[in-house]
Order: C-alpha cells, then structure tokens, then sequence
C-alpha cells in the first residue's frame, strides 16, 4: 500500500480511482470558497488523512461485515492517495473505554473519526472536543445527542417500525394478535423502532399485542424467549419483529414447536431470508446498511477535501419483499452465514446521497 | 509498652510486608506509564493529564469501592448498576428546583441507603453477599430504566466543565477519597471492617460489632460507586441507565490485579488503586502501539494474568532461595 501512496499516477489506472481522483480535483478547486466547509472542517488538513474508527463492539457479525466495508473503502481511498492509514479501536461494549479512545485518537491528531455511539449522550462532549480541534468527526448506525459533527448518518428508526407495523396490520387485514420482539432494552435504536410502530398500531385497534420481548439482536436468545411464549399463547396471528435475527430466532421457534407459521417482519439476517425462502413464509425486511460504514468513511474524506456535506445524511430504507427476495439470496454466498445480506453500493450511490 | 517507637516500627514492618507481594504490580504499572510518557507525550502537559485521569477516575472510585467489601470478606455485583443509577439519578434531579445540590445529596443518599439496605440483609439474614448483589443488581437496572428508560437527562455545563473539563480536578479528588481513606481506617469502625474480613469470629471477640462493621462496608461502597456514577454523568453531561454495565466485572478485576483476595482481609487499598490504573493505562497504551482490536483483547488478557502471576513467581522464587 505504501507505494501506492508515493505513487498516486499508478493508481490513476484504476477506473474507480480515476473518479476519485477527479472528484478530488474538483474539490480542491470549489473549495476556493471558504462558506462551503463542512462542520468542524477548518481546511488545515492535507490528504493522505489518518481515520480513526472508534467501534462500541466488534463482535458481532453485524459489525464485523460494517468493518469490512469500512476496510474496503480506506483502501480505494489509500489507492486515490487520499488515505494513508486506519486506526481501528473495540470498546469491548463499554462508552467509558469508547470515551477514552476517541480522547486517545485526538491526542493522536487523527484527521477523521468514524464513530458507532455506544451511548447517545455519552460521546456528546469528547466529540464535541474532537470538532473544535478540526477533526472530521462522522457519526453513523447509533447516533450521539449532539450537532457538533461533521455528519450523522443513518436510516429512520421511526419509518422502520412503521413499515414494519403497517405491512403487518396489511397481511392481518388489521386485526389480530401479535407479539412485538423488541432488541435490547435502554438503547435508543430499540426504542425509537418501536415507537415508530405505535401510530400504526394505534390507527389499527384490531391488533392486539399479547405481549413484547427484550433480547439481543441474536437468534438463539430470541428463540428462546418466543419458545416460552408459545407454550403461554396458543393463539398469535403476527409477529412484529423489529431488527437483528431476532425474526429468525421466532421462526425457528413456531417450526420446533410444529406450530403453523404466522406472518413475520425482520432483517436482512442471512438466516432469516434463508428460512423465509425455505419455509414459504409471509415476510417483510428491511435494514440497517452495513455500507454506512464506507459512506461514513468516503463522507469524512470529501469533508476534510473541502466539500460541503450534509449534516444529516438520511439513507432511505431499502425493503426486501417477495418481489425482491431472490435477488438477495442470489448472492448469499457472499456473506456470512450468520450475517446480514446488504444491498448492492457504489460511488454513484454515495454522491447521491451527499448531494441530498 | 515498653518502648515508645515500638509501635511505629511495628507499623513499618506490617506495611513492608503489605507492599512486598506489589512490587511486581508497581513494576508493571511503572513500566507502562513510562510507555505510555513515551508515546505521547502530551499526557504530561494538564490538558492531558487531565483527561486521561477523568477516564481512569470512574473505575478508580469503583475499585475502592468493590475492594472495601472484598476486604470484608464480601463482593458485591451490583456495582454497575448502582453507578448506572447514580448517573441518571444525578441526570434527572439536577434540572429539578433541587438543582446541584440537591442532585449530589439524592446520590450519595441514594448509594448510601442502597448499601446500607443489602448490607442489612447480608450481615443479618446471613446470605451470600454474591446472591444477594446479584438479585440487588436486576432492582436496581429495573428502577434506572423506570427513572430513564433511554439516555438523556441534563448536567449543568458548569458542573461538567468543573469535574471533567481541561482542569486535573477529578485526580485533586481521588486523592482526597484516598486520604479520607486513610482516615478512617484509623478509626475503630474502618479498623474492624478489616479485621472483620480478616478473622471474624477473632473480631467479634476482640469488640468488634461484625454486624455493623459490615453494614457500613456495604454502605460506604455504595456511597463510592454512585459517586462514580454522578461523575460518569458530569463526565458525559448526561445520564444513561445502562452506561455503567462493564463495571462491575472491570472493578473486581482491578481489585485481583491490586492483590486482594476473594476470602477477605488480604489486600491493600494502593494495590487495587494500582490495579484500576494498570487496566486504564492499558488500553491508551495498546492504542498508541496501533494494535488491532482482536490483538488487543489478547494482550488485555496476558497483561492481566501476567500482573497477578509475576508477583506469585517471584514470591516461591524468594521462598526458594
């Protein structure tokens, strides 16, 4: 890679590159105008940039795939002469180590840090101190309280549970009884999931909830969990499922148990698009982009590059149905088994949606 | 009675033989200190002084208070969620009309009265303080998701800027809980919570109200650990009710690491302290190194064996020789 750096006309060869390279030149150029920096962007920054990828957790596979893609685009950019290096820290699930090693990358002097909130609140006042020296600081999947980022991206928590809760009510023609499978307790991607869902099920009084579960975003706890609840219930017409591979947690539960399945939401868990295509359910999934992770990274770059970016990068949604399932299977064995199949990205994607 | 200094160089001898398993300890914690001088040398400037002993405060407040029970002779698991509480205790009041110090007041009455409470419930219903934590820690994450049942909250700037701004206040306070420490364990009270840990049916014929002793040892860490929690709040200017999770498994870590033991009345204090800063400077360090994540949880876990085993083999290599 370090002669890649030294040697940017080589990788001038690389039809991506070429883009890059372009896109970078003009950069350079429009950042003639001083009012277009990004937030905390103060243009004493040269390339090739150090990033810092400060993760929460990188066990699960979730995260291990959004790394590979954050991996994937630093060394495009390294390619394009634009990034020398990728500093990559695991706070173990802990925000107090993950406070620490965003207080570590600015003693550092990192140009950019990439960051998964461990906690919303938490972060707001190292990354507030990390803005004021300069550094591109991109916020994205678990998102902090405070504006004092370069940029936040993310999908919409609330559409998701609404979608979810509203093609479920379609499939049950608006009554029935459903149990709601929520991830962990106290986070805010959970909640704000399952707040999105409440108008829908207050616009639908037919639909009658038994009962709600907290687990981690895994099968096996969410198995478990629908296991007990279906000893307790023998009637349940819909499962409201919102993330992770809980959904294929349930299914796998109703088989075990030899009961009837019932119509499911979830994500794009590997695992659960697999048993939806195997046991012909009724299912409906969307997800949280793993490339969030390469936008993040491409986002800081053309911020420190002088382009002005949004503060707020809202990715839309993409939703798998019966029309578009097998699409996603047709490349399953691209990912991990115990991961989650993205929609296809690219260049084109991500100037699409810095240009918002 | 005999000789006056008697009981000073009685008290030099106890502490030598208390410092010597910790030489290893100290060693290591010196060594990477140095290294970490070394890497960046900004820590020494007060900006980076500062800051990286707001993120080692917490956990320092946290060992004592894991350490002062397990001096008793107890442990307690429920110190993540009490410094969860804490913080968004303090995060909830201090917009109140009770303002900052009514916040810090209900914290630290808060911690207080929750130690004290399972205190009670072990020294008199004479249950594992294991269990009883355990159960003690599930109420008290239940209460803190009621209070808060997702981040926020509210910390005046002011309190924040003063605890965890570009000022080593939060070291200035450590070493005032250390000193307060060392106060009190001249005291009867803070002298039996030892020897109660130590020999209790000894204690109890020597005076010692065992009951009492560990009652208050319950209380007092639960006092340190919301204290910790109301920093955590200040630190982050928020409350979070599951921001203090990881450490109840880092405090009894720090406490091992610093040499003291599970079965009560081993272990000093400065040891546990050490301990805390050993698994705080690691991680800065391992980040100046530029090692990847998964290396660094393997590195986490040798230096950690590595701290409590070299004391260990130095100890049967002196008794060898």
């Amino acid at each position: 890679m370090k002669t890649f750096e030294n040697n940017p006309s080589a990788s001038l060869r690389s039809r991506l590159l070429a883009g890059a390279a372009v896109a970078a030149t003009l950069l350079v150029f429009s950042a003639g105008t001083a009012s277009a920096a990004a937030n905390c962007i103060k243009g004493d920054r040269k390339a090739p940039y150090t990033v810092g990828w400060a993760n929460i957790y990188s066990v699960p596979t979730w995260m291990k795939q959004t790394e590979g893609t954050i991996a994937a685009e630093v060394e495009e950019l390294k390619k394009a002469g634009l990034v020398k290096d990728l500093m990559i820290t695991d706070a173990q699930g802990n925000a107090q180590t993950q406070i620490q090693h965003i207080q570590s990358m600015i003693d550092a002097n990192v140009d950019a840090i990439v960051v998964i909130a461990g906690s919303s609140n938490a972060l707001d006042r190292v990354i507030s101190d990390a803005c004021d020296k300069g550094i591109a600081v991109v916020n994205f999947d678990s998102l902090v309280n405070t504006d004092k980022v370069t940029a936040k991206i993310n999908t919409d928590s609330a559409e998701w549970g609404a979608g979810a809760a509203k093609w479920l009510s379609d499939q049950l023609g608006g009554k029935g009884k459903i149990i709601v499978m929520n991830g962990p307790a106290g986070i805010s991607v959970s909640d704000d999931r399952r707040k999105g869902a409440q108008p829908v099920l207050d616009a639908n009084p037919g639909l009658e909830i038994i009962t709600e579960t907290n687990t981690e975003y895994n099968a096996a706890p969410a198995q478990e969990a629908m296991t007990s609840l279906l000893f307790a219930n023998p009637e349940i017409d819909g499962v409201l499922s919102l993330g992770g591979a809980i959904s294929a947690g349930s299914v796998m539960a109703f088989d075990r148990q030899g009961r009837e399945q019932v119509p499911v939401t979830g994500e794009n868990a590997r695992q659960f698009l697999e048993l939806w295509k195997e046991k012909g359910l009724k299912g409906w999934a969307t997800m949280q982009p793993n490339w969030l992770g390469a936008l993040s990274v491409y986002t800081a770059v053309q911020a420190l590059e002088g382009k002005d970016v949004p503060a707020f990068i809202k990715v839309p949604l993409p939703v798998i149905d019966d029309s578009t399932i097998d699409s996603y299977l047709a490349r399953a064995e691209n990912f991990p088994a115990d991961g989650y199949i993205y929609s296809d990205y690219d260049k084109a994607l991500f100037d699409k949606l810095l240009a918002q | 009675m005999s000789s006056v200094s008697s009981p000073t160089w009685l008290y030099g001898a106890i502490q030598r033989r208390r410092n010597r398993g910790l030489g290893g300890l100290y060693l290591v914690v010196a060594a990477f200190l140095v290294l970490y001088v070394v890497l960046f040398p900004g820590i020494l400037s007060v900006g980076g002084f500062s800051k990286f002993t707001q993120n080692w405060f917490p956990l320092a407040l946290v060992t004592m208070a894991q350490a002062l029970l397990m001096l008793n002779g107890g442990i307690t698991l429920a110190i993540g969620p009490l410094v969860s509480l804490g913080a968004v205790i303090a995060a909830t009041t201090m917009e109140s009309v009770f303002g900052v110090p009514g916040g810090i007041v209900a914290v630290a009455f808060t911690g207080l009265a929750i130690g004290a409470v399972i205190g009670a419930i072990v020294a008199h219903l004479r249950l594992p303080a294991i269990i009883v934590t355990l159960a003690g820690s599930f109420i008290i994450t239940g209460v803190a998701l009621i209070l808060l049942p997702r981040p926020g909250g509210f910390i005046p700037d002011w309190l924040s800027n003063t605890l965890a701004g570009h000022t080593p206040v939060a070291f200035l306070l450590l070493v005032v809980v250390l000193l307060l420490w060392k106060a009190f364990l001249a005291t009867p009270l803070g002298l039996g919570i030892y020897a109660a840990g130590d020999n209790p049916v000894g204690a109890f014929r020597s005076g010692v109200r065992v009951e009492r002793a560990k009652i208050a040892a319950f209380a007092l860490s639960g006092l340190l650990t919301a204290l910790a929690g109301l920093f955590v709040a200040a630190q982050t200017g928020s409350g979070d009710p599951v921001i203090g999770a990881p450490f109840t498994l880092n405090s009894i870590a720090a406490a091992v690491l610093g040499g003291v033991g599970f079965l009560g009345g081993k272990g000093t204090m400065r040891g546990a302290i050490c301990g805390s800063l050993l698994l705080s400077v690691m991680i800065n360090v391992m980040f100046f190194l530029g090692f990847p994540p998964v290396a660094q949880y393997l590195a986490q876990g040798l230096i950690i064996v590595g701290a409590v085993a070299v004391p260990e083999l130095l100890k049967s290599w002196r008794a060898r020789r």
